[in-house]
Order: structure tokens, then sequence, then C-alpha cells
């Protein structure tokens, strides 16, 4: 380990960096992305070192340049695509959910289609309906596209890694609150990680787990890790032991990993930034129950936000968002 | 390359007899087991079959202009373009059949032919075929490596949002692609005159800084030539072209369409009669050699049609395999 | 000898803004080498890079969200 600390962004754009200064067929597109870098500034400096053909700026039209994405990697190359915010798959969803995920299968596995697609996630800033959704489970359930959600920075390096080394399309979602970008304050301590200079991969459909933790076990992903951990950190001085499991990876999902864990602990808070009904919450705890209902006992409770479009002001935003208070106290409700 | 030779003319009737023959042989094999209660899922070729009957001067003209670099994307109606392309015929049967040895082991079907071989590809969503065609010309400009993409829609995909993105990367970034929208008339039940607002599609090339051509004729000759023009265009480095070819959708949709919808006075022309005495007529080929082609692709056709029928279908296992590359199911 | 990391006078155009440090990319105590980027500094929504003017032992003497002007000493490299 090296004594140097990175942000989400930083640890991505170093992964994709390294990446496409050795590989030809790697190039990025995206709106804003030659000038600005990218949502997440993954892509920052790159058009200067690249050019305009390796890093191109596209106009507003996510369905055009998503689709010639897709043509790309079929004909052997392989995109990275910046879709800046999840709430605009309204207006591309069609080639993620009938072209980019199923012509490697409708081909029979003839043709590949090796693509990366970068999107933010997520609100907690005051940005209203249209620019706060999490909409995770509206990705995931596309057979075929590969979802990932690495919560910190050593994570962001090494999924990106193994994201650009993927003969598929992934998605690789980062909440917008994690990745330690300027114009979202201060960094969130827990998404900083000592990342090593050399490249490495993570690899998808592992969780990881952020605190070990015997009395009740709190799932998360993207920002709501890190309300785990800060609920976490309460709950310790209330004597109760929380494990914090972070998902990392939706599609594949280690439901073998989230079983071990609730049956060392018996307990589980679910904690999912997006929406509460037909979602992950609701994957999470059919996995265990489907695996092993002995292995509960107390039901468990989700800590999401509910199924309301994300309100502007910020006193009504801040009440419904799974944040730290909530998840803790759903804890301590199952300890009682 | 651009002069119509008698051999080339010949071509394009051995080329629209194969694909006449292709469709004719699938409607025949379509009805069985579906009569007289039809359903879709019922019979040895089931699903959804958009036949290519009369759009077969499309195929042969545009394909014969293109080389193996070349890249095609089609739609939810791509036998004319695919047998004109060189796709191999008997794994287009068998993947219409659903068979095994088919294109994509039975996994796609009629809409989704991949031949990778040929650079050939379709998506049944009307439409999706424009921004792969566009990536994989961009693709082949980073790559440094020569080739033309065609983007094959019908005129109801030109009203389509992915249309107006694409036609305008295109003509910003000046990619070899031509998006050969097939005009047939009909949009399933709705006319173009109560879809578009105007009457050619071509005209919209000047919105996008591409070059827009019309060919009404339904003649591959004319097709032929004005696709020419197209990927000399393209291969100049002058960019895109709309090339808009007035064509015909002689078995409806779909087949149960009875197109009763189809006024009389707008009854569409079988292309094939036309063009078999054109060729005679010009002295290229005579009625016996016209009827020698046309016999030799019905062989052709029942030879594949053989070959999918004796092959095995897929075990209902392999249902988990390639959903993702590089996995085990 | 300690040389002081100094917010540099041409970080940012206008002098009367200020900025803040969000992120120290090497812990204390870390050994950095010259031309490292070791701090971000935001000044309103853009974030700006700090270097490393030499090598060594980093002391850090300003935590983040903490303003900061031009000229500021914000750590000192031993």
């Amino acid at each position: 380990m090296s004594d140097r600390i990175l942000t989400m962004s930083r640890a991505g754009r170093e992964a994709l960096d390294w990446e496409m200064e050795r590989r030809p067929e790697i190039f990025c597109m995206g709106e804003d992305v030659f000038k600005f870098g990218g949502i997440f500034g993954t892509m920052d400096g790159f058009g200067a070192k690249y050019g305009p053909e390796r890093v191109i700026s596209t106009p507003i039209s996510e369905t055009g340049f998503i689709g010639m994405a897709v043509g790309a990697a079929m004909a052997g190359m392989h995109p990275v695509v910046d879709l800046a915010y999840i709430d605009f798959i309204g207006v591309c969803y069609n080639v993620l959910l009938n072209t980019a995920s199923k012509t490697h299968y409708m081909s029979g596995g003839a043709v590949k289609v090796p693509m990366t697609l970068l999107i933010g996630t997520g609100g907690g800033y005051n940005n209203a309906a249209q620019h706060s959704q999490c909409l995770h489970a509206t990705v995931a359930h596309i057979p075929g596209a590969k979802v990932v959600y690495p919560s910190n920075a050593y994570d962001a390096k090494g999924m990106l890694h193994t994201a650009l080394r993927d003969e598929n399309f992934v998605i690789f979602l980062t909440h917008k609150g994690t990745a330690g970008v300027g114009w979202m304050g201060t960094p969130i301590r827990t998404t900083l990680s000592e990342v090593p200079i050399e490249p490495y991969t993570v690899p998808f459909g592992k969780v990881r787990i952020c605190r070990a933790g015997t009395d009740v076990t709190i799932t998360g992903l993207g920002m709501s890790v890190h309300e785990a951990l800060k609920a976490a950190d309460a709950l310790e001085k209330d004597g109760i032991s929380a494990e914090v499991v972070d998902l990392r990876s939706l599609s594949p999902l280690d439901r073998d990993g989230i079983l071990e864990s609730v049956a060392k602990t018996g307990r589980l808070v679910v904690t999912d930034e997006d929406y509460l009904s037909f979602g992950v919450s609701g994957e999470v705890i059919a996995t265990v129950v489907e695996r092993d209902l002995s292995a509960l006992r107390k039901p468990p409770i989700r800590v999401t936000t509910p199924d309301i479009p994300i309100p502007f002001s910020r006193p009504l935003e801040q009440a419904i968002l799974p944040l730290a208070g909530r998840i803790a106290e759903a804890a301590r409700r199952l300890m009682a | 390359m651009s002069e119509l030779t008698d051999e080339l003319r010949r071509g394009f009737w051995e080329v629209m007899t194969l694909s006449r023959a292709f469709d004719d042989a699938m409607i025949a094999l379509y009805w069985e087991g579906k009569l007289p209660i039809f359903q879709f899922g019922a019979g040895p070729l089931p699903g959804e079959l958009h036949c290519s009957n009369g759009a077969e001067p499309v195929g042969a003209g545009v394909c014969a202009a293109l080389s193996p670099d070349d890249m095609i994307t089609a739609d939810h109606r791509p036998h004319h373009v695919a047998v004109a392309r060189g796709v191999d015929l008997n794994r287009m049967a068998a993947e219409l059949l659903g068979k095994k040895p088919g294109l994509s082991q039975g996994k796609g079907g009629h809409m989704h032919i991949y031949d990778p071989a040929v650079n050939f590809a379709s998506s049944g969503i009307i439409a999706e075929g424009l921004g792969p065609a566009a990536g994989m010309a961009l693709a082949r400009r980073l790559q440094k490596r020569p080739g033309v993409a065609v983007a094959f829609i019908g005129e109801g995909a030109a009203n389509q949002g992915a249309f107006h993105e694409v036609c305008n990367m295109v003509g910003l970034w000046k990619l070899p692609v031509i998006v050969v929208v097939q005009d047939n008339e009909w949009g399933v039940s709705t006319a173009k005159s109560e879809s578009t607002a105007v009457e050619r599609n071509a005209d919209r090339a000047s919105a996008y800084a591409m070059a827009g051509e019309w060919v009404g004729t339904n003649d591959p000759d004319d097709i032929y030539l004005a696709a020419v023009r197209a990927v000399a265009r393209a291969r100049a480095g002058e960019g895109g072209t709309i090339l808009e070819l007035k064509t015909a959708r002689l078995t409806g949709h779909f087949m149960g369409d009875q197109q009763a919808y189809i006024p009389e006075q707008m009854k569409q022309v079988d292309p094939l009669p036309l063009y078999r005495a054109k060729l005679i007529r010009d002295g290229v080929m005579t009625a016996e050699e016209a009827d020698a082609i046309e016999a030799r692709a019905k062989e052709r056709m029942a030879r594949a049609m053989q070959f999918a029928k004796d092959a095995p279908y897929p075990d209902p296992r392999e249902a988990f395999d390639h959903v993702f590359a590089g996995e085990a199911a | 000898m300690a040389t002081d990391v100094i917010i540099p006078t041409d970080m940012w155009a206008e002098d009367d803004k200020t900025g803040s440090i969000v992120i120290w990319l090497y812990k204390d105590g870390a050994q950095v080498r010259e031309g490292d980027i070791i701090a971000e500094v935001l000044v309103e929504k853009v974030t700006l890079e700090l270097e490393a003017p030499t090598s060594g032992t980093l002391r850090i003497k300003v935590e983040p969200e903490v303003v900061v002007n031009k000229g500021d000493l914000v750590a000192v490299i031993e």
C-alpha cells in the first residue's frame, strides 16, 4: 500500500488512463467529455492527452451515441461512454434494454459488445425529482447487462480495470455524492482509499465487508454504504455490533456473500437509496429467505427511498433519504 | 464497378429470385400448424414473420455496390438484404426454424440475423440499426481501416428519434454511412402520407449535411447506380447519404396481415416479372435462361430448407448460454 | 530543511476569491515527490490541484474545509 489517498474520481481516472495508454481499442464518448472530462472527471485531461478522435464530445443525443457505441463495440472497439445522470436513461433506454444487452445472446454468442457505460446516480443535494434518482434496479433488471457500483476509491479503480477488460456491456454506476468531485463538497471520508499506483482488478460479484460485526447485518450500495457505516458508528455506542456489507455489484450479485453475513448475525437491515418497491432491497431479502429462512431471527427491515418522486426542498428530501439515523433506528428495533 | 454490365444484371436476377425463393418457402412452411386456428407460436416456423417479397431489388442493388469490408445493419424485415449480402443461407433458414445450427443457435429468429463473416447484423426494434451502423463506421475510422456502413430501415423508421440523432452525427462527423430508407409506403397499417410530414425522406438529408437521393422505380439497375454514387461519396470522405428507395411490401407487414386497409389504387406491383421482362427485352438473357436461374434459386432454397428441417433443436439447457461472453452458463 | 507549501498566487485568477482544500491526497507524514499532486483545492465549483514544490515528508498544516487565500501556507515538506 502507498500513502496515497485518492477520491473515487481520481482512482477511476487512473484505471481508465492506464488502459487507454495501452489499448487503442478504448475510446471515450459522451456529452462534454473532451473539455469537461465526464461527470466525475473520469476523463479529466484526456482531451488534451488523447485528442478529439479518442475523446469524443457528442451532441445531446443519447440514443444516437450510445447506439453508436454498441456498433463500435461490435466492430472491435471498447467504447467508454459517459451518460452523466442515470435519470437520463429514459432517452436511451432502448439501446440499453434491447441492443447493448441482447446482441451477444441473440447472435448465439457470435457477436460481442464490450463497452463500459459510466453513469452517476443519486440525490441528497437538492436537485429534485429528475436529477436525483438511483434507478439502479431499473438497469440491473436487464438480462445481459453487468451492473457494478463501487463505493470507495480502491474498488472504483479495481472495478473499472475489470470493466475495461470485460467482453460484455458493463454499466458502471457511481453515486454522485461518493465520487469526490468538487461540486459535491468535501469527499466523504469512507469513500477515500489508499490506492496502489500499479493496476489491479477487483472482481465483479463479490460483496465487500466494510465493517465486521456480530449483531446485525446492514447491506448497502453506493451512498447507502456510507450512511450504514455512520449508523454502525452510532450503534457501537449503544453496544450494538453492526456488520456493513457493500453489495458492490448487482449483476452478478453475490447472494452467498449476503447470506453468509446474515447467517452470522441473524438480523438484516437492507438500505438502498433507490425506490422501495420492486428493487434491490426486495431482491436482497428474497435471496436470504429463499436460501435459508432460518437464518433470520427477526423479519428484516428495509430503509430506502419511499415510492415517491424525490422532492426538491431540503427538509423534504432529507426526510425521505435512507440516512444513518433511520438505519440505526431500524437496527435498534431489530435488537429490541 | 459502376457500370451496369450484363453479368451484374443477371446477378441481380439471381439474387432476387433466391431471396423470393427464400421467402416463398418460409411462407409456405409458416402456415403449417397454424390452420385453421392461427397462433403465432404454433408450427415449425413460429413467431412473427416479416417477409421481403417486393423489396428484393433493394437488397440486390445496394449490396452489389458494397465490398466485403463494408458493414450492414438491417431491420425486422431483413431477408432480402441478408440473401443479397451472402449470409449463409442454410444457417439462416435453420435460424428461422429455431434450430441448433442456425446462425444464432436458435436464439435470434428471423428478425435477429447476425453473420459476422459478412459483417451483417439486424435488429427487430424500429430504427435501432442506425446507431450501431454509424458506430461501426466510427470504429473503422478509429482503426484506420476502410469500410462503409449501411443501415437499412423502413420509411416508418425515419420518424424515430434515433434517425434524427444519428443522421445529425453522421453529417457532423462526415461518417461513411448510408441510410437506406426503404419506402414500401406502409408502417404496418399506417400510410407514409399519414405519418410523414414530407413526401420524401431523402429531402431530410439537407438538415443533416448529408446527401439525399431518391429512386422511385424499385428497379435494381437504378438502385445499384444510386448506391454506387453513395458509396463513392462515403469512400471519398464526403460523408453520408440518405438513400430513399421506393419499394414494395407484397405480403403485408407480417404473415396474417390481410392488408384490407390498402385501397385499390395503392395496390403494389411485383418488381420481379418487370425486371425479368426488362432483361429479356434488353437481350441480357433469354426467357429460358431467366427460368433456369429461377429454378436454380428454388432448388438452392429447397436444399437450405431441407438442411433446416433436418437440423436438431438446441438442448433446452442452452437457453442459459451466451447471456455473457467469456463465461460458462 | 523545510519547504513551505503555499497556495500559489496564480492558482486562480481573481484575488478576492477564496478557496478551500477538499482533500489531502497523501497522509500527514507521507513521502511525496516534487510534482506530485498532493491536494485538491476547491474554488467555487472548480477543483484545482496543488503540487508538491519539492520532495520529502509532508506535514499538513491546514485541514480540509478551512478557507484559504492565495499565498497561505498550508503544509511544509521536510
